[in-house]
């Protein structure tokens, strides 16, 4: 099973060495968990029955003077361990951005793009600081995972993480694969949309924002959106992330587990979209 | 009197575990030249316990089954909501709630520089919101 959706940011190894990381974590991320090793993240990715993890850095330079995380220690906890898959965030308002994806890409290696357009103060559909960073990955064929929906970082902007945004970008980049995170929440019935209609339009389970994980993944799944539109039309669009540590990924498996998909169904939620989505 | 205070880290492995801490509460009291007086132990966590009882598995499975039976895991709890503090949701009150059933701490005297403590009893720390890595104090006090 692959989580397509988690920070780093508690790895005690890393953060704890790194003041400004810290500070971002703490005071721009508002994560106030406390660090713990390495070992903890892997063994949280055994209780839930996680075989591999897409880890998400977000490179907020220009509006808030810091990465959290940056695509460097992607990659170093990346080679320490073969479970992680490394995405890598560009920051959309420096002008070498596009040069600097195709780098992290081609000689970092890693596998994809994290943009949060909240945090990062762009609209996703802005022709001037996005789309360059967009025609990159497209030519390099890989997946960009965009935050929609709420966010809980203080003095972050809904207004930049509306789904429907994305639509200009689904269009113009057709070969694009777009995940909309968080399924877009609340906008779930504006994601469902265009995961419907763009054949390169996908979407991250990623969202616990009221209740326990399973009170809300119900919510979202039977109430919001009939279950049967993911059982019957949307099986090879969704893609299981838990939006670890922010939630530990077990209970967001359980979550999902508890709707009552097929096995086919799980199976591609949990393990084969991302797997076609990653090329592995 | 003397006190000294030792903190031991340990990293848990499964969601909700039994770990026998006894062996390296022990140690601690052997090692701290304090020959008569008392051992607090003592977790500095609220969705973690420490309980002393028989050291068997069995009970070990006990501990939880009953535990799961008086505090279920989904119930109709207030903590399942945003914590500013956090940055996410808590959501783990039936964790919170078996920590304040089984206590926090337990104490042992020390006798000629030894911990007073029977053949069967064993100091348990228990998690209940695994895997984490988690701290406890063990403080010596005594001449």
């Amino acid at each position: 099973m692959i989580d397509f959706h988690t920070h780093p940011i508690l790895v005690e190894e890393i953060v704890g060495n790194d003041e400004a990381l810290l500070r971002a974590v703490r005071d721009v991320f508002k994560m106030g968990s406390s660090l713990q090793p390495l070992e903890t993240f892997l063994l949280q990715m055994d209780a839930a029955g996680i075989d591999k993890a897409v880890l998400l850095p977000i490179d907020c330079s220009t509006t808030r003077g810091c990465r959290i995380f940056s695509n460097e220690d992607v990659v170093k906890l990346c080679k320490e361990n073969e479970r992680f898959i490394g995405f890598a965030s560009v920051d959309p308002h420096k002008k070498n951005a596009s040069e600097e994806l195709d780098y992290t890409i081609k000689e970092l290696g890693l596998k994809g793009l994290k943009l949060d357009p909240g945090l990062q103060e762009f609209y996703p559909n802005d022709k001037k600081l996005a789309y360059p960073i967009y025609e990159v990955a497209s030519q390099l064929k890989i997946p960009v995972i965009i935050h929609t929906g709420l966010s809980w970082e203080s003095n972050t902007m809904i207004k930049y993480s509306i789904p429907l945004l994305i639509e200009d970008v689904a269009h113009d980049f057709p070969k694009l694969n777009i995940v909309i995170a968080h399924f877009g929440w609340p906008w779930v019935l504006d994601s469902v949309a265009l995961a419907l209609k763009y054949p390169n339009v996908f979407i991250d389970t990623a969202a616990h924002y009221l209740d326990t994980p399973k009170e809300f993944i119900k919510f979202v799944l039977t109430r919001q959106i009939p279950i049967t539109a993911i059982e019957r039309s949307l099986r090879t669009k969704i893609l299981f992330g838990s939006n670890y540590p922010r939630i530990e990924i077990r209970k967001m498996v359980d979550a999902v587990k508890a709707l009552g998909l097929t096995e086919g169904c799980l199976n591609l939620i949990f393990k084969e979209n991302a797997q076609r989505l990653l090329n592995i | 009197m003397k006190v000294k205070l030792e903190k031991v880290t340990i990293q848990t492995k499964k969601p909700t575990e039994a770990i026998n801490v006894t062996p390296q509460v022990k140690k601690i009291v052997e090692g701290s030249s304090i020959k008569n007086g008392l051992v607090n132990i003592i977790s500095l966590h609220t969705s973690a316990g420490i309980a002393v009882t028989e050291g068997l598995s069995c009970l070990e499975e006990d501990i939880f089954f009953i535990l799961d039976k008086l505090i279920p895991k989904e119930g109709n709890y207030h903590h399942a909501r945003y914590l500013d503090s956090y940055g996410r949701l808590g959501i783990n009150a039936h964790t919170h709630l078996k920590s304040i059933l089984t206590g926090m701490n337990t104490f042992f005297p020390i006798q000629n520089g030894k911990m007073v403590i029977s053949g069967t009893q064993t100091i348990y720390f228990l998690e209940f919101d695994g895997p984490l890595c988690r701290t406890f104090c063990v403080q010596v006090l005594g001449e």
